[in-house]
């Protein structure tokens, strides 16, 4: 899996979700494997008061060529990862292009204009129709559901970088992530971590 | 272990730009560090204090940022090394101290790590801290990219020992809080004995007395210094220029701007018409680099965040040189080529840029741009600001907006910094009046507290966490007490300095480095500063408003203490006090008599309006069982159930 | 005059911030969002609702009143000046504990009582005396307590709110006693507005009005009695007839507060008010004026009878021997009649003097026949 050489350099990748959702753990995650493989890896990340409740964006920049700016300029990702469908209509917004790749986790999470009956939140097949309108490539996984029936909803961020990685195009897989696994997590997390990274590639690399 | 004392030599790891001034720190043999959290520079100490026992070192969350600089400047009049960290706002809070500092000198290498936040990001303004390296002359480094972050602050405090002086070395949120690559230096293996020598002659630096007087000498000795520095600037290998020798377009930049830059160059693929001079050494600017590089070309923008700082340093060289280097035609804010706001991203220098040279660039196809901001407006629901699942804040504020209203003299509250600022909001109830600084809610409501001889009749009240209490209240307290002022003063403990990642305070039992420490008691303080105190659990929504209408109607200092765990401390967050859920045959929803009370203005995440049956629900994941809307329910329909 | 239900908002503007709001407590204990606190209706949150019972049932918003007589009343009992008057009398509580401790005949007490102990109702919501000098609605379930109860303080009770309280939980059948713009409050209940969405009023079972020319503003009030006394030796208070002035019962001994102290005080809603015997009640009870000195006078009440649950309620009160009675002064009903057509006719034309026209009277309709009648 994966191939030896950037697609295009810069390669910009954008993990986007809901402050809480483990974002910046993901984020984290994938460019450590980037940065064993020996790659420059720049990561612009949106702190603070984003936590209460608002959108998170992690921009990836990888590259053989040196740091980039933290943000992708406009019109410019390669990737999205979203773990929330609608921030990744969100972030179309000022950084897509028809050919992004995009990963949607379809678990929603409902901002509180929503909860509280003002907002509407669209119905999946709205934010379907919406992001296949805005790329050729749409993939949604339900990351969540499998986390949930693996035991712990976190686990949906590492399925949808198994996603991530399992559609071919960037140069890490597997081995990267379990290497940067064994630095962070005791020896017996490590399994469920890697079962959840599999089953995220699989889903992705049938899809594709 | 942390990659931050990993001993390997050369390794490349992956840090965030406030890990890599902890590195460079650590390089250095930092030895003592303070600071106030503040975002984005609070992971700088606590990275420090993480790491303190391991690496010997003595790392203090101090009570404000003044203090913080005094604490640090000790260590270094010891000839220890030291780091003192804040956000912009804080050098404000120390900006006495600082110009005291800087006229007296320092012995062991002292830096300040200010962390400025363009764009306001996580802040209620997006003021400079660039302009005191200026004011009170002293050395300022701003990091480009993550190496540097890094390799700077290893070198700050070798500069700093050469000049005997702080340096300062400013980064920003975009910075601070992104990540690169940084190939990791030797860690420092120094352990230096502390030692104040003072007995020496008055003016001698390193054993005399510290003080900056006389000050025609003293200040003559800084600047100096600073002249000492302008030729260490000039061959720095933290400026740099990559480009045609005679550019068309000379971009001066510095900080994070040097990252857009290079992109925006490289977008409009101009890299051999347009030169790009990064300065790492932004005060004060090494002259001869300066005009050799504008000599260069006829035209140049200078990019930076926020204020143009950088630019009119590099015009008045302009205007002096102007003889030499020739006119130049300059581009940035003070022409509106750049905004004078906000952040920059590589897509406003690129627009600059390209404006410049007369070249037609797009980012993104106007159709696509069309149709992605329609999609975005129309599909994703913004998601606004709020307290979270269970914060006491929401309880407090329910309770403070109603007493106010009930009171009915159009009363208000002066509000502070923290988590609470955001009862500015709705999800605050929009309860906030003013909001400024750090501890000026209580100074200005103290200020309003003396209004009522000029006919004001509403009552003032002020709120602030229990940080910001120990932090800056203390004084505005004892102003308005010693000066009989009318005032209400609601101190909002929840334990912890929440808003910047629960740090702890002088009001805890546990210090940065997790030792063992006595708790300060605010309500002793403030009793024995002569108010009137009560404590209340704000979850107890009655008796809390209640005691409130009852503090409003007396003249008078009065403190309400309104005590309950912030919702994500660890302890909180391990176990639900209640199970809530919402019994729909009770629950009455939009009609009269109701019309969502708890949804549309209670508003907390865990409550969630169900469209389709009419009728609330408890997310059972959100909620963080607090049992508060139960009380609210004019229904009497949301259950809370205790967990055993 | 738009007949239209409509919210909050337009409740707080139209009524609250116009002060005409007269602390009837109508649009509170229906919902979270309004409280009735030191004498003020207060809204504490935004409401969106465009047809809220708030504004259905407050008195001060447009109401038919052809129809609403037409639905309580016997038509040929209308009188212009005093609505309804199927009975005259002059009557008080025939024992005499019972008369001192009320305000004037006891008559009021004595009825609710009865009324109770007979379980025609098993809740009385009447007013009491709160901290502070304040006054407050409360359900009391026994004659003893509306005993307890009978003295006026001349400031407002939120009683509707009580009622819409009292309604929500279990009593089953409730009495009221109210002042004017609260018996109107209860008779637009009455009237289902908002059928989807009542607050139990048919649990309403009987209604005594308390004749009434203004209540005083709180806060100015206390200030007054303040600067005289210590408000807790106060015990009662009265206006005696034929004397400009209002005596305060002290333990200490009785004060004497002259007229024009006491009339600028009035909450500014009552200057504006056209009922001055509630005339959508069963039956309405006032101070008598039978031509006796006043240490007679003042222990008898002036009663008239409305609906046939009130004539029911007196009959059983005489047949019980509650109530005693004597004959009316000739004279008295007209007296009456022509004291509350001039206040009528003075607070309509505040009304007018506030518009600036004459056929704008706010929540009233110009062409009302009784309107008409007092103004052509």
């Amino acid at each position: 899996m994966g191939t030896q050489t950037l697609p295009k350099d810069p390669f910009n990748i954008i993990i986007t979700g809901v402050g809480g959702q483990g974002n910046v753990l993901a984020s984290r995650v994938l460019a450590n494997m980037l940065v064993h493989r020996g790659y420059d890896v720049t990561i612009g990340e949106t702190f603070g008061a984003s936590q209460r409740g608002g959108s998170v964006m992690s921009h990836i920049r990888v590259s053989a060529r040196g740091a980039w700016s933290p943000q992708i300029p406009r019109g410019k990702a390669d990737m999205v990862v979203s773990l929330e469908p609608v921030e990744a209509i969100r972030v179309m917004k000022d950084y897509g292009n028809e050919e992004v790749r995009i990963l949607v986790n379809d678990r929603p999470i409902y901002p509180v204009g929503v909860i509280a009956g003002e907002l509407n939140y669209p119905a999946q097949d709205e934010i379907a129709g919406a992001l296949t309108d805005l790329s050729r490539h749409v993939w949604f996984i339900d990351a969540t559901e499998e986390a949930i029936r693996l035991g712990n909803p976190i686990l949906g961020n590492v399925i949808m970088i198994g996603a991530a990685c399992g559609l071919g195009i960037l140069p890490v897989g597997r081995a990267e992530f379990a290497e940067v696994m064994k630095e962070s997590l005791a020896a017996d997390k490590l399994e469920i971590n890697l079962t959840a990274f599999d089953l995220g590639a699989a889903k992705s690399a049938a899809a594709a | 272990m942390s990659k931050l004392i990993d001993p390997r030599e050369g390794v490349r790891v992956l840090l965030m730009g406030n890990e890599a001034i902890v590195r460079g720190a650590l390089e250095a043999g930092v030895n003592v560090a303070a600071g106030y959290p503040g975002t984005p520079s609070s992971e700088i100490v606590q990275n420090l204090a993480d790491v303190a026992g391991e690496r010997n070192l003595y790392v203090e969350w101090s009570v404000n940022e003044k203090v913080a600089m005094e604490v640090a400047a000790a260590a270094s009049f010891a000839k220890l090394r030291s780091l003192c960290a804040m956000k912009q706002n804080g050098v404000n809070v120390a900006s006495d101290f600082l110009l005291h500092l800087t006229a007296a000198g320092t012995r062991g290498g002292m830096v300040l790590v200010t962390c400025d936040d363009p764009g306001a990001l996580s802040s209620v303004n997006e003021g400079e801290s660039r302009h005191f390296a200026r004011m009170v002359e002293v050395p300022l480094l701003e990091p480009g990219d993550f190496q540097e972050a890094k390799d700077m602050t290893k070198w700050a405090f070798e500069l700093s020992e050469e000049i005997r002086n702080l340096v300062v070395l400013r980064s920003v949120t975009r910075m601070s809080h992104a990540s690169g690559n940084v190939t990791l230096g030797k860690l420092s293996d120094a352990r230096p004995k502390a030692e104040f020598k003072y007995d020496g002659f008055i003016l001698d630096p390193l054993e005399g007395p510290v003080v900056s007087a006389p000050v025609p000498y003293k200040h003559t000795l800084q600047q100096e210094k600073l002249k000492r520095v302008r030729e260490i600037f000039e061959t720095s290998p933290f400026n740099t220029y990559a480009g045609p020798e005679k550019p068309e377009l000379l971009v001066v930049t510095s900080s994070a701007c040097t990252l857009y830059s290079r992109e925006a160059i490289d977008i409009l693929g101009v890299k051999d018409r347009v030169g790009l001079l990064k300065l790492g050494t932004t005060w004060p600017l090494p002259p001869e680099l300066l005009k050799k590089r504008l000599a260069a070309a006829d035209r140049v923008l200078v990019v930076e965040e926020v204020i143009p700082f950088l630019e009119e340093n590099v015009k008045i060289l302009a205007a002096e040189t102007a003889r030499e280097i020739g006119a130049k035609t300059f581009f940035g804010k003070n022409d509106g080529t750049l905004p004078s706001i906000g952040e920059l991203n590589p897509d406003l220098i690129a627009a600059a840029i390209a404006k410049i040279l007369g070249i037609d660039h797009v980012a993104m196809p106007p159709d696509y741009e069309k149709k992605a901001t329609l999609m975005s407006f129309a599909k994703a629901p913004n998601r606004e600001l709020t307290f979270c699942p269970g914060c006491p804040h929401r309880a407090s504020f329910w309770a403070i907006h109603h007493a106010l209203l009930m009171d009915n003299r159009l009363g208000f509250v002066c509000g502070d910094i923290g988590c609470y600022s955001m009862a500015a909001l709705p999800c605050g109830f929009s309860t906030l009046k003013t909001l400024h600084a750090m501890g000026s809610g209580a100074g200005v409501a103290s200020g309003f507290g003396q209004l009522h001889r000029f006919g004001m009749e509403q009552p003032a009240m002020t709120v602030c966490g229990d940080s910001t209490f120990f932090a800056s209240v203390m004084p505005a307290l004892v102003n308005a007490i010693h000066h009989r002022a009318d005032l209400t003063v609601v101190v909002l403990d929840n334990s912890g300095t929440a808003m910047t990642g629960f740090q702890p305070h002088p009001g805890l039992k546990v210090n940065a480095m997790g030792g063992d420490v006595p708790a300060l008691d605010i309500a002793g303080i403030c009793a024995a500063m002569g108010a009137k105190v009560e404590v209340r659990d704000p979850f107890q929504l009655e008796e809390t408003r209640g005691t409130l209408i009852r503090l409003l109607d007396q003249k008078g200092v009065k403190v309400l203490i309104m005590r309950q765990m912030c919702a994500l401390s660890p302890e909180k967050r391990a176990k639900k006090k209640y199970e809530v859920r919402v019994d729909e045959a009770l629950c009455l929803g939009e009609t009269c008599g109701c019309n969502r009370l708890c949804t549309r203005v209670f508003r907390c995440p865990g409550l969630v309006w169900d469209k389709e049956r009419k009728k609330a629900r408890v997310d059972e994941v959100l909620c963080a069982g607090c049992g508060v809307c139960a009380l609210i329910c004019p229904a009497g329909a949301i259950r809370k159930e205790e967990v055993a | 005059m738009e007949m239209t239900i409509m919210g909050q908002k337009e409740l707080q503007e139209r009524v609250h911030r116009a002060q005409l709001c007269t602390g009837c407590g109508a649009c509170v204990n229906l919902c979270p969002y309004q409280v009735f606190y030191q004498d003020q209706t207060i809204v504490l949150d935004a409401c969106d609702i465009k047809e809220g019972r708030c504004f259905a049932f407050c008195p001060r918003t447009p109401a038919d009143l052809e129809a609403m007589r037409g639905r309580f009343f016997a038509p040929g009992d209308l009188t212009p000046e005093i609505g309804a008057v199927k009975g005259y009398l002059i009557a008080r509580a025939a024992d005499a504990t019972i008369r001192r401790g009320a305000q004037h005949g006891g008559t009021v007490s004595a009825l609710m009582a009865l009324a109770l102990a007979e379980g025609l109702i098993d809740t009385a919501i009447v007013a009491e005396g709160a901290d502070r000098f304040l006054q407050q609605g409360v359900a009391v379930g026994d004659g003893a307590e509306v005993l307890k109860r009978g003295k006026s303080r001349f400031i407002a009770a939120a009683t509707v709110a009580a009622f819409n309280r009292a309604a929500k939980g279990p009593a089953e059948a409730i009495g009221v006693v109210a002042t004017p713009c609260q018996v109107f409050a209860l008779a637009k209940m009455r009237m289902k507005p908002l059928p989807e969405r009542d607050n139990n009023i048919d649990k309403l079972k009987l209604v005594i009005g308390l004749f009434c020319g203004w209540a005083l503003d709180w806060r100015k009030f206390t200030a007054l009695l303040a600067a005289r006394t210590a408000l807790e030796d106060i015990t009662g208070m009265d206006i005696p007839q034929g004397r400009r002035l209002v005596v305060i019962y002290t333990r200490n001994g009785d004060i004497e507060i002259p007229w024009d102290e006491v009339a600028p005080i009035a909450r500014e809603a009552c200057g504006v008010c056209i009922d001055t015997t509630a005339e959508f009640a069963d039956l309405s009870v006032g101070s008598a004026r039978i031509g006796e000195p006043w240490e007679t006078t003042r222990t008898w009440n002036q009663v008239i009878v409305r609906t046939e649950a009130g004539q029911a309620l007196i009959d059983l009160a005489r047949r019980k021997g509650v109530l005693e009675f004597r004959e009316s002064p000739a004279g008295a009903l007209d007296e009456l009649k022509a004291a509350a057509r001039d206040k009528k006719k003075a607070s309509l034309e505040k009304i007018i003097a506030r518009t600036g026209s004459p056929e704008d009277l706010i929540y009233m309709d110009r062409r009302d026949p009784v309107i008409r009648a007092i103004l052509d």
